[in-house]
């Protein structure tokens, strides 16, 4: 007999991603419009500031520049929180172990907490869009792949966030990660300014810098203007889908911050 | 039904065996209580049920299946409801017994629903938010949420510790209901005569081994072998006549009733004994040991 591991029990999987969508989707004004707002205040002080400057890709509108970084870096907050929150907050509720008691595969277990963050962070994102059409106008060169796009920058951080809530036990830990980890590495990862443009060592810090590829990708299917070698960053895009899944797949199999040993 | 094999658990921190090589099969249909002194290791035995706890050796069946390689399985076989847990606050009755039968694949469970909650008068609550539950609703509560998926085997890990005493017969009554219609129940309680009215088999763990194993009655027969008996008389008794029982333990109560101890095959000699004396005693009554004072021999160190 095979063992079905992603189709073990899909009532059981929309149940808890429903429950996963449904708790953010409660509270809009922190989840959704509060990160809308942030993205729409970088956009009037540094698109306002620095349009004048050559700080964006040379013959690019800057706004243009800057919508899709924005839009990558509200999926990756959202995309983070989403699942670090529940998981933390079941921590706190006492009611992280009643995961152990359904007949949901892990596989099942990770995709629906991941994908209550995938669909959180390219709500944030395409919202994100939405708001600067005023400014930017509508037009996207390849809208598919930019949704695209936003799905794998979401899937990304989603996974990584569920990673956090199940390391960490205490909400203090994980807004450490998102102010000392995360959000230096969106600001060196391109959102605001070309990386090529920043002096010596800050401009290497892309090599190992796993949001440079996603904004890259995001800003090329947003504009078709890119920075570096876009088939690589396609593919190291991939790698970090299945990378940042498996990871999420070891710590959950292994039991961290839910079974005691 | 459920069937242990020498299991052992040794907690990582501080490095506590919780459990020693424990061995015990569970047939379907019994009703098992698991006795014990705190920190005995009933809820660790439980936890690894659960899955919450990871054993260090054993294995574990629940059903026909292995806990280690068809854990999935054993989670449609059980039902828990554990000693400390919390409540996903922002949920209602209604919304939380839902989701629970979504996790458990089942899509349309409201009529079983509709029955759990009358059957543990929760019915009226059923749109309540669980913060706004009292103590004992939640916990009747988190019966029924052990229950939405039809579990043949439900375990309680002290399900009326702190409940007050109507509420523990309520409980009593719907857990013999349950009984009756086939579900085999494993119960950890402080409250012995708990143990006494609802189980058939009481399992005792002390410091981490199953230090008693038996069915109720054999276990209550094979600790009788002393009785307890109480003579009353129509007149004033006095210790100093009564010299000649002091190998058995003599009590004066109320000034006309005594209390002896007796092993079984002393009976006679002692009533000779009594009668010899001219002592006429006008009433009698026989007591068998309770589970209380069995636990509290198997248990002392
Ligand atoms: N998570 C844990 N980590 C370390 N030791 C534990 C843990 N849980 C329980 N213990 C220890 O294991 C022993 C058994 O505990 P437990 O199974 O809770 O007993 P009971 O439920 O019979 O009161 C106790 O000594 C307890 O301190
Ligand atoms: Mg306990």
């Amino acid at each position: 007999m095979k063992k079905r591991i992603i189709f073990y029990n899909r009532t059981g999987f929309t149940t808890l991603l429903n429950r996963e969508i449904h708790r953010f989707m409660k509270v809009p004004v922190q989840t959704v419009l509060a990160p809308l707002i942030s993205n729409m205040l970088y956009l009037a002080i540094f698109g306002g500031m620095l349009q004048t400057r050559q700080v964006g890709i040379d013959g690019v509108n800057y706004l243009h520049f800057l919508v899709p970084g924005l839009a990558s870096m509200g999926a990756i907050f959202a995309a983070f929180q989403n699942p670090a929150f529940s998981i933390i907050s079941q921590k706190f509720q006492n009611t992280i172990q009643d995961l152990n008691s359904y007949p949901i595969s892990n596989a099942e277990k990770i995709l629906a907490f991941v994908f209550g963050g995938v669909f959180r962070g390219v709500l944030v994102g395409l919202l994100t869009y939405a708001a600067t059409i005023f400014f930017v106008g509508y037009e996207i060169e390849y809208p598919v792949f930019f949704v695209l796009s936003l799905t794998a920058t979401s899937f990304v951080f989603a996974s990584l966030g569920l990673i956090c809530g199940l390391i960490f036990d205490n909400f203090e830990k994980m807004n450490f990660v998102l102010a000392i980890v995360i959000t230096p590495l969106a600001y060196l990862g391109g959102v605001f300014f070309e990386i090529s443009k920043l002096p010596g060592l800050l401009a290497a810090i892309k090599y190992i810098n796993p949001i440079y590829p996603l904004v890259n990708v995001a800003r090329f299917a947003f504009i078709g203007v890119y920075e570096g070698n876009i088939q690589v960053q396609i593919i190291i895009t991939v790698v970090l889908i299945l990378g940042s899944f498996l990871s999420a797949s070891y710590i959950f199999k292994k039991g961290i911050g839910i079974k005691t040993v | 039904m459920l069937e242990i094999s020498n299991l052992s658990k040794t907690y990582q921190r501080g490095n506590k065996e919780a459990l020693k090589n424990i061995s015990l099969k569970i047939e379907e249909g019994e009703f098992t209580a698991l006795l014990g002194q705190n920190g005995a290791g009933k809820s660790t035995l439980i936890n690894i049920l659960a899955g919450n706890v990871k054993k260090t050796q054993g294995i574990v069946k629940i059903g026909q299946y292995s806990i280690d390689k068809n854990e999935l399985e054993t989670k449609k076989i059980i039902g828990i409801v554990p000693q400390d847990t919390g409540y996903d606050f922002v949920f209602t009755v209604d919304e939380a017994l839902k989701n629970q039968s979504g996790y458990f694949g089942i899509k349309n469970n409201d009529d079983y629903i509709d029955e759990l909650l009358e059957a543990l008068y929760l019915k009226d609550k059923r749109n309540a938010r669980l913060r706004d539950l009292s103590g004992g609703m939640r916990r009747r509560f988190l019966i029924a949420k052990a229950l939405v998926h039809q579990p043949k085997i439900l375990i309680l890990d002290e399900p009326t510790a702190g409940v007050d005493i109507e509420m523990r017969h309520t409980l009593y009554e719907f857990l013999i209901k349950l009984h009756q219609s086939g579900t085999t129940i494993i119960l950890t309680t402080h409250y012995l005569e708990e143990a006494e009215i609802l189980c058939n088999r009481i399992v005792i763990i002390d410091d981490g081994k199953i230090v008693a194993d038996e069915p109720k009655e054999q276990l209550m027969d094979s600790f009788s072998d002393e009785v307890r008996i109480e003579l009353h008389f129509d007149h004033e008794l006095n210790l100093a006549d009564l010299e000649f029982l002091k190998g058995y333990d003599p009590q004066i109560e109320e000034k006309t009733s005594l209390k002896l101890k007796v092993q079984k095959k002393d009976l006679s000699k002692v009533f000779r004994m009594i009668t010899d004396k001219k002592l006429e005693f006008t009433n009698i009554f026989v007591e068998k040991p309770k589970l209380e004072e069995i636990y509290l021999k198997l248990i002392s160190h």
